[in-house]
């Protein structure tokens, strides 16, 4: 037996930095420790600022799912100021996040993902030349179409807040701005424009109905071989590729789900409460661990920092978080090794654990029974994982599967938009108050709580999908979900370890959005692998 | 042929989410027909691991030619001046800067973060971040004021929290098609092209401004008026072409009924967000601007005023931007 220490700074194409220490044996990984290098200290920054300063900061934490940040701060101050929100604005909040996503669907699979599936490794599969000839950065033939037509969502974004990245046009009460008659008709035109020129033209192969009507994994299988567009369209493609090239046999994770939830039904959360919150969603939350279904509930959430660079070793609900951060070079010798921290959720009659968010996540929540007839009830990927599991390939699925999801939805949001009707109603500054918001990122779940005192910012925590993924060790040594699903990847060469990639971009971890990021001192790691090794 | 490697430090990436927007040239013209050799980028980049390392290694020591080192983000000098806060392929990112701005032709700070420490560097500045040569408007930053690349310029600051993709594509093009000569660069070392100008310039509300109008409030509130007087617009006190340059070719801030923040100058974010100071004008005596539009002080603006409300016609007291 060969046991091999690969230390891979950086994992590029994370949005971030992200280093990677796994141990190998025998080819295949074994263990696996996922460290964030770069620390920030927005949380910190936050204290003793305006209420709203959130507003501004938090969508600054991660340039790639900014929109997602505001959405949440928005409704974290809407919660704390017991703020009125027309339905109008609901549905702008909703068209622009989601116009966020749709936005990142191809940019991330083209841009980040897609160009490792042209990686030499894969050279042997009779599919490998037409992966290249698509999929190759810059020249490929859906790459150049994919990463440049990912910029017409956010145009409708910027038609409501201004610009992308980085509006703050969602306030306490609503949005700032209130459009005319030719601003909905041009993001109805954008938006029809992108899916007729890439998402059924190039990613589909149909449309967006057709591929809507698929309910198992047999659909699926069968939606490929229908017709020579739909097996040659990317969707087709990629399905074909991905099982061909074993994506699908590896990179599996907890198999523990969180989901937030987004986008409110517009009449039924005009009261924004944290308690309401779960039935005025349209994407559902919910929590998925050992192959059963609960409530979300914020009042489960946990930080650890056993092993991040933080002060303390008591894991702590946000609403009582602290962000105390240590030099890496001190920290690591208490076992310490990330400056993401660990979120953790107490499962009813399961305790503390590490779950997965993201796209799959939401998808594993939207096949719960009991969807009241506003919200989204979708059981295809509970059919997928019961038939494939997860893997690589499974969470990469459901993330495209979101693009003809959320275009129907974006489109039923826009003409529901009464023009004559309010935007905003002016809130209640209160001077004290605790909120808590919440969202999907097209990465997984995202959410801000934030304590207002004598009007200023008494504590704010933000606890990011990539912290739910890529978080360290917890207390109990249980490993971060990404970690879990390094472990079993098969790494044909060590030079060019293209599997730990897979793995770690199909969580799409924009690392740059852990608040608080890492450390990768190959000499000082090596220590704690020796120490630590599970 | 240009060289490029493109580094991150106290990063959001949203300088490259908003690079990736461009069109006229997009990124794939870039590349494809302007000769723009992307050595690596954090989102871009193909090589991973040890491969990335020695591309690093090679162009810090020079043997790779870099032509032009673009750097996003923050320089991180924490905890204590050793950088560790924010480590990059097994380094401190502050070593790499050091090197690389050493051995390219060109360095070019992208977004607020790298031109002055953007919000990182907002108090108490908790990582001790500030910008490649400048710390908030204090020349220096981390390279030190009298910091000159290989070409004899001084870093080229793209400020703005996002910079707009073509600030920094129209520049690459520039350089591209022989008009290197043609980049003049103002006081901030900000291309004057882009920043002469106002944000206000071309803000489809200046004729609210002309009379002294304001908007009422958010949403059907910026159907009319200007954001300067109560919403703490700084449209007339800030240089962008924001106005000029639609953003994601459809708007602005300004035009979508929301202040500007000032974000393409140094100070961003102004008054460090204290309590009331977001989205609110600041005021002397409950009812005088603080900070009145550049090159005017408070005797003649108040002078201004009264006499452009006094000439205000019906149609600017009334909603224009209607369905």
């Amino acid at each position: 037996m060969t046991a091999v220490d690969l230390f891979v700074s950086p994992l590029g194409r994370v949005e971030g930095d992200l280093d990677v220490r796994v141990t190998i044996e025998d080819g295949v990984v074994t263990s696996a420790w996922t460290e964030a290098a770069m620390f920030r200290g927005f949380e910190i920054i936050l204290q003793g600022k305006d209420p709203q300063a959130g507003l501004i900061v938090t969508p600054r934490i991660c340039g790639i799912c900014g929109g997602s940040h505001l959405y949440k701060a928005a409704y974290a101050l809407d919660t704390a100021w017991k703020t009125q929100v027309p339905a109008n604005a609901t549905l702008i909040r909703n068209i622009a996040q989601a116009c966020e996503t749709l936005q990142s669907i191809p940019r991330y699979f083209y841009a980040l993902f897609a160009i490792d599936l042209t990686n030499k490794n894969y050279a042997r599969s009779s599919l490998y030349d037409e992966a290249v000839r698509r999929f190759a950065p810059y020249v490929g033939t859906s790459y150049g179409p994919g990463v440049v037509l990912s910029g017409k969502p956010v145009e409708v974004y910027a038609i409501f807040g201004g610009q992308w990245p980085h509006s703050s046009f969602m306030v306490p009460g609503g949005v700032m701005c209130a459009p005319t008659l030719s601003d909905v008709t041009r993001a109805i035109a954008i938006l029809e424009h992108w899916k007729v020129n890439w998402l059924e033209k190039y990613w589909l192969g149909c449309s967006v109905d057709r591929w809507l009507a698929n309910e198992t994994w047999d659909d699926i299988l069968a939606w490929v071989d229908e017709n020579e567009s739909q097996y040659n369209s990317d969707c087709g493609f990629f399905i074909r590729y991905a099982q061909d090239i074993g994506l699908d046999a590896y990179g599996a994770g907890t198999g523990d789900f969180i989901a937030t939830g987004t986008y409110f039904d517009p009449t039924l959360y005009a009261n924004p409460t944290i308690d309401g919150r779960n039935a005025a969603l349209k994407g559902r939350s919910g929590i998925y661990a050992n192959g059963q279904f609960s409530q979300f509930d914020q009042a489960r959430v946990r930080e650890d920092v056993t092993h991040s660079f933080y002060e303390g070793t008591q894991a702590r609900h946000p609403f009582e978080g602290e962000t105390k951060p240590l030099d890496p070079k001190i920290a690591r010798s208490q076992g310490k090794y990330s400056f993401a921290k660990s979120p953790r959720y107490d499962v009813p009659g399961v305790g503390y654990i590490p779950l997965e968010a993201g796209p799959l996540a939401r998808r594993v929540a939207a096949g719960a029974p009991d969807a009241a007839a506003h919200q989204d009830y979708d059981p295809l990927f509970l059919d997928v994982l019961a038939q494939k599991g997860p893997s690589v390939f499974t969470r990469q699925l459901a993330r495209m599967h979101e693009a003809p999801k959320y275009f129907r939805w974006v489109r039923e949001w826009l003409d529901q938009i009464d023009l004559h009707e309010s935007f905003y109603t002016k809130p209640v500054e209160h001077a004290e108050g605790r909120g808590f918001g919440a969202t999907e990122a097209a990465r997984g779940s995202l959410a801000d709580w934030i304590v207002i005192e004598d009007g200023k910012i008494a504590n704010y925590q933000v606890v990011t999908p990539t912290a739910w993924n890529i978080g360290p060790r917890d207390g109990a040594e249980n490993l971060g979900p990404i970690e879990a699903a390094l472990v079993g990847s098969p790494i044909v060469d060590q030079e060019d370890p293209v599997e730990l990639g897979h793995v770690a971009r199909s969580f799409d971890s924009c690392l740059v959005c852990t608040v608080h990021a890492y450390d990768g001192k190959g000499r000082e790691l090596s220590k704690f692998v020796i120490n630590g090794s599970v | 042929m240009s060289s490029v490697l493109w580094f991150q430090g106290g990063a959001c990436s949203g300088n490259t989410m908003s690079f990736l927007n461009a069109d006229e040239p997009n990124v794939v013209d870039l590349i494809t027909d302007f000769g723009l050799d992307l050595l690596w980028h954090p989102s871009l980049g193909l090589e991973l691991g040890m491969n990335a390392r020695r591309l690093f290694d090679d162009c810090a020591s020079g043997e790779k030619p870099l032509d032009i080192f673009v750097f996003e983000g923050t320089v991180i000098e924490g905890p204590d001046g050793t950088g560790r806060y924010d480590m990059f392929a097994d380094r401190a990112m502050k070593d790499w800067v050091v090197d690389l701005a050493a051995a390219a032709s060109v360095v070019v700070a992208i977004g607020d973060c790298a031109a002055w420490g953007g919000i990182p560097a907002m108090a108490p500045n908790p990582t001790d971040s500030t910008g490649l040569q400048f710390h908030k408007r204090e020349r220096g930053g981390f390279l030190g004021s009298d910091f000159r690349s290989k070409s004899g310029l001084p870093v080229i600051n793209i400020p703005g929290c996002p910079a707009h993709p073509d600030w920094i594509t129209q520049i690459i093009v520039a350089l591209a098609t022989g008009r290197a000569g043609d980049i003049a660069l103002d006081e901030l070392h900000r291309p004057q092209t882009f920043f002469k100008t106002f944000t206000q310039t071309g803000c489809t509300r200046v004729q609210f401004f002309e009379y002294k109008q304001s908007t009422t409030s958010f949403g059907e509130g910026t159907r009319t008026g200007c954001l300067f007087y109560e919403f703490g617009c700084r449209g007339p006190m800030t240089h962008s072409p924001c106005n000029r340059i639609l953003w994601n070719r459809q708007s602005s801030k300004t035009r979508a009924g929301q202040p500007c923040f000032g974000c393409t100058e140094p100070e961003y974010p102004f008054f460090d967000l204290m309590p009331g100071t977001v989205f609110k004008t600041q005021k002397v005596s409950g009812v005088i601007p603080r900070e009145v539009p550049e090159g005017s002080d408070h005797l003649t603006y108040m002078a201004h005023a009264a006499a452009a409300r006094v000439a205000a016609p019906q149609w600017s007291k009334e909603d224009m931007f209607v369905v």
